[in-house]
């Protein structure tokens, strides 16, 4: 959840046909192949802090290392890592309380785990981790979920009774699944410049060996895993991982061609095909849970709340021409749940491509062509800006046919892009006419945020009563079927108002040495090696 | 060239620098977005956090009143801590220079050591095919992308040859002098580039203006063999003009070089400086523009002195 805005493109996901048949080969072949090898990944961005509470980027290099207490596995449900199962209210370890308001989680954490340094790991680190990082003198990128625990129980070293403020079916997503921290060598530290942010203590299959800014990250086996494979030898398969640090595109694409990379993600799509026809190379398509999508500010020109302008604009844009720009690998959607989720609805209202609909609608609607093509009313033309994040390639591209397929019915867009901080600080503050842009969510999406009154990622102003109130029905039960009938319901409210509309999912393209045997990608916000135990490179 | 003159030169720095910094601040001021902003559309910081965390950071507070707490600890030592990564200010900058003058000093021989006979050449051979092929090739170096050119050397030594490492600054777990030095030639030689052309250039025009001088000319009259004219007397006094060119390209090297590094993924200044950029970090981009105004000053001041020591004519009162 909380890394939901910095994360886009950041994740992926196989169909889940293609990820089950391929664990149950490559799973079947893993006894009796070797096991080894060093993989070394190149990651394009810069690691600021290998904690994962104080960055926003990808946990990518610390999964291996750091565990939670469950994990989003490759179809995008939680399954239990170092808790023994996933709290249901089924199984008993979750409890509503009567009156519906708040809600009890017990967790039952694995026995005989231990961290790196030896010592066990218990129920006093799942109660430090919330207290650590709910401490306000931490200054953390994400502290969601900490907010909604009023106080955590200990009754014996492998059980944590949770007791949260409100009955919260995304628990999931945050805080214990990122990760657990060590309170035994971080009791009493400040957490914002230990040397934990840059040779953190976990209990996952790898160690950090070496860290160094603006290089690499390297990691080596832990020898004392706790987690064995099925033939009770003990895991990880792998000897080494390297994370490499390339931020320049084509100079991964280069490592990747010269072997001294062997797996790269979200490759430009541009490169995909030449990629995969090399050698020894295959490029794997990930679904993520992550769509684009164009919004309109509500506080901006006053023509964008018109519903006639917001349909016109839905009818005027060619979705498949976006997705054939790109390569043809997004696929063109109708709803913001991307089409991997049961939630996903079918049946929202659509706006097929039509040059002459939107015309038609804006021709009643009253916008009458002046002498230069462009449309206007009362003197007001419609003329706005559209801002996509400055130097995202796929995006640039997106935004030029954008801007044409509005020309041909009177509209003008005008390019605004941004980067870095003022792109973001254009985004939260809603200083944009309309925006360009993609989110990834986790397993469980809390869609508030973006469509709430109050959302935090709500930079359009855009305001719903009867949106927040489902959202809140949605996002407040444990109830599948009730949350189910409300996020169909608050589709086809969005879809019918309008405020965002969506284009097309995301695919993240990941090039991959053949020779690494049983890969399977994560399509959550999480990351790619949240399961890397299990891998390991065919000599 | 006395005390006294470097004592001035010195002391007229401080004024300078004082504008500098007070010119750089302003403009990252009124430049959009405050380093808070990567929190601010995060839904798990509260908007209390990021209250407490614009005190801390002592953000509340009027421009001028940071201006002046930042001056005073930049003068004492205390250039607080990165916004992005926590660490200290210092720490970070010591970091990424050493890579940095790494590559920028290698390039900054390699360029001195080539420019210097190509311009020589060209101009002892003026108007012949070596000069015209010399002349060519420089043009050719100054106009070519930075970033076309190394892809094609990446693509030729590291995928098709597999001779170098194609980018980094050391292979994973090793780091002796001879990994660094192979991860070193590419970026070196990509940067030399670039400074071959353009000072090979001004050394030919330096050197023919000195050829046509009448002491030259004397000096071949008196019968002086060839050689000991051209490298005795014009070569010398060719370079004159060569050193402030060169001495105020060295303040270039510190500022970073961008681009290559990034290409290159060379963990240096320039960076550090882009992504300190686009995070906003206040501490660090100060830091960086600090010193990287001190470096172009000194620069400046060294090649007034390397002037007046090549040629004791030029007197600074």
């Amino acid at each position: 959840m909380a890394k939901q805005q910095r994360h886009q493109y950041s994740t992926f996901r196989n169909s889940v046909r293609t990820a089950l048949l391929s664990t149950i080969l490559l799973g079947g072949m893993a006894a009796a192949q070797q096991r080894g090898g060093t993989l070394t990944v190149g990651l394009s961005y810069d690691i600021d802090t290998l904690n994962v509470y104080s960055t926003g980027f990808l946990h990518d290099a610390v999964a291996p290392v750091i565990e939670g207490l469950l994990a989003p596995d490759k179809n995008a449900k939680y399954v239990p890592v170092l808790a023994r199962e996933v709290p249901t209210v089924r199984n008993g370890g979750i409890k509503v309380a009567a009156d519906g308001k708040t809600m009890v989680i017990t967790y039952k954490l694995r026995p005989n785990v231990k961290w790196h340094d030896g010592k066990p790991f218990t129920s006093a680190d799942v109660k430090f981790t919330w207290e650590a990082v709910k401490n306000p003198k931490f200054i953390a990128e994400s502290k969601s979920g900490t907010e909604d625990i009023s106080r955590i129980e200990t009754p014996d070293p492998l059980t944590a009774v949770v007791y949260y403020k409100r009955v919260a079916p995304d628990f999931a997503s945050t805080l214990f699944t990122f990760g657990i921290l060590p309170r035994h060598a971080l009791i009493g530290k400040d957490l914002n410049t230990d040397v934990y942010n840059t040779k953190p203590l976990g209990t996952g299959p790898f160690i950090v060996k070496e860290f160094r800014r603006g290089q690499y990250v390297a990691l080596v086996r832990n020898p004392n895993y706790w987690r064995k494979d099925a033939k009770g030898q003990s895991l990880p398969y792998l000897d080494a991982m390297n994370f490499k640090i390339i931020p320049d595109s084509n100079t991964l694409v280069a490592q990747l061609r010269s072997g001294e990379v062997q797996m790269a993600y979200n490759v430009p799509y541009a490169q995909v095909k030449q990629l995969d026809a090399l050698a020894g190379m295959k490029v794997v398509q990930n679904k993520v849970l992550s769509w684009q999508h164009l919004d309109f500010n509500f506080k901006g020109p006053a023509a964008l709340r018109d519903i006639a302008v917001r349909q016109a604009f839905a009818h005027a844009i060619n979705r498949g021409a976006i997705s054939k720009a790109l390569g043809g690998y997004p696929q063109v959607i109708d709803s913001v749940v991307v089409p991997v989720f049961d939630t996903y609805n079918r049946n929202v209202p659509r706006y097929p491509y039509s040059v002459t609909r939107a015309n038609a609608i804006l021709d009643a609607a009253g916008y009458r062509r002046g002498a230069d093509g462009i449309r206007a009313k009362n003197g007001q033309r419609l003329s706005f800006r559209i801002m996509v994040q400055a130097g995202r390639a796929n995006d640039e591209v997106a935004q030029q046919v954008i801007i044409a397929n509005l020309k041909a019915v009177g509209i003008e867009l005008k390019p605004d892009n941004k980067s870095g901080v003022a792109f973001r600080e254009a985004r939260y503050n809603g200083s944009y006419d309309i925006w360009y842009g993609g989110w990834i969510t986790s397993a469980d999406p809390v869609y508030s945020v973006f469509f709430g009154s109050k959302g935090v990622n709500n930079g359009q102003a855009y305001s719903n009563p009867r949106i927040d109130q489902l959202l809140t029905r949605a996002e407040s039960t444990l109830d599948a079927t009730a949350q189910r009938t409300a996020l169909l319901a608050f589709q086809t409210e969005l879809m019918k108002d309008l405020p965002s509309l969506p284009l097309t999912t995301n695919i993240s393209m990941i090039a991959v040495t053949d020779k690494l045997v049983n890969f399977v990608p994560n399509p959550t916000n999480m990351t790619n090696f949240v399961d890397v135990a299990e891998w390991y490179l065919r000599r | 060239m006395n005390v006294n003159f470097l004592l001035k030169r010195l002391a007229g720095m401080l004024p300078l620098l004082l504008g500098v910094s007070l010119i750089l601040f302003g403009i990252l001021h009124l430049a959009p977005g405050t380093p808070l902003d990567v929190y601010a559309d995060n839904p798990s910081v509260s908007p209390e956090a990021l209250e407490q965390m614009r005190l801390a950071l002592g953000l509340d507070q009027p421009a001028h009143i940071q201006y002046f707490h930042w001056v005073r600890g930049f003068l004492t030592g205390e250039w607080g801590y990165s916004i992005r990564t926590g660490q200290p200010v210092t720490r970070e900058v010591v970091e990424h220079l050493g890579p940095t003058l790494l590559l920028g000093g290698t390039s900054f021989l390699l360029a001195l050591l080539l420019a210097v006979p190509l311009g020589v050449v060209s101009a002892l051979r003026r108007s012949s095919a070596v000069d015209y092929g010399i002349t060519f090739a420089s043009f050719l170096g100054i106009s070519m992308p930075v970033f076309w050119l190394a892809l094609m050397l990446q693509l030729l030594f590291s995928v098709q040859w597999r001779l170098l490492p194609s980018a980094g600054m050391t292979t994973i777990g090793d780091g002796s002098p001879l990994d660094l030095a192979r991860h070193l030639i590419l970026p070196a030689c990509i940067l030399a580039f670039a400074n071959v052309a353009g000072w090979s250039r001004y050394m030919r025009s330096s050197m023919v203006d000195v050829l046509s001088q009448d002491y030259v000319r004397t000096a071949k009259a008196k019968g002086l063999p060839g050689r000991q004219v051209v490298y005795r007397h014009a070569l010398r006094n060719a370079l004159l003009p060569m050193i402030t060119v060169i001495a105020l390209d060295f303040a270039g090297i510190v500022s970073g070089a961008v681009i290559t590094e990034t290409i290159f993924a060379w963990p240096g200044i320039g960076r550090l400086f882009i992504e300190s950029m686009n995070g906003r970090d206040y501490p660090v981009l100060l830091a960086l523009m600090m010193i990287g105004s001190l470096v172009l000053l000194i620069s400046n001041l060294l090649s007034d002195i390397a002037y007046a020591i090549a040629d004791p004519r030029i007197s600074y009162e």
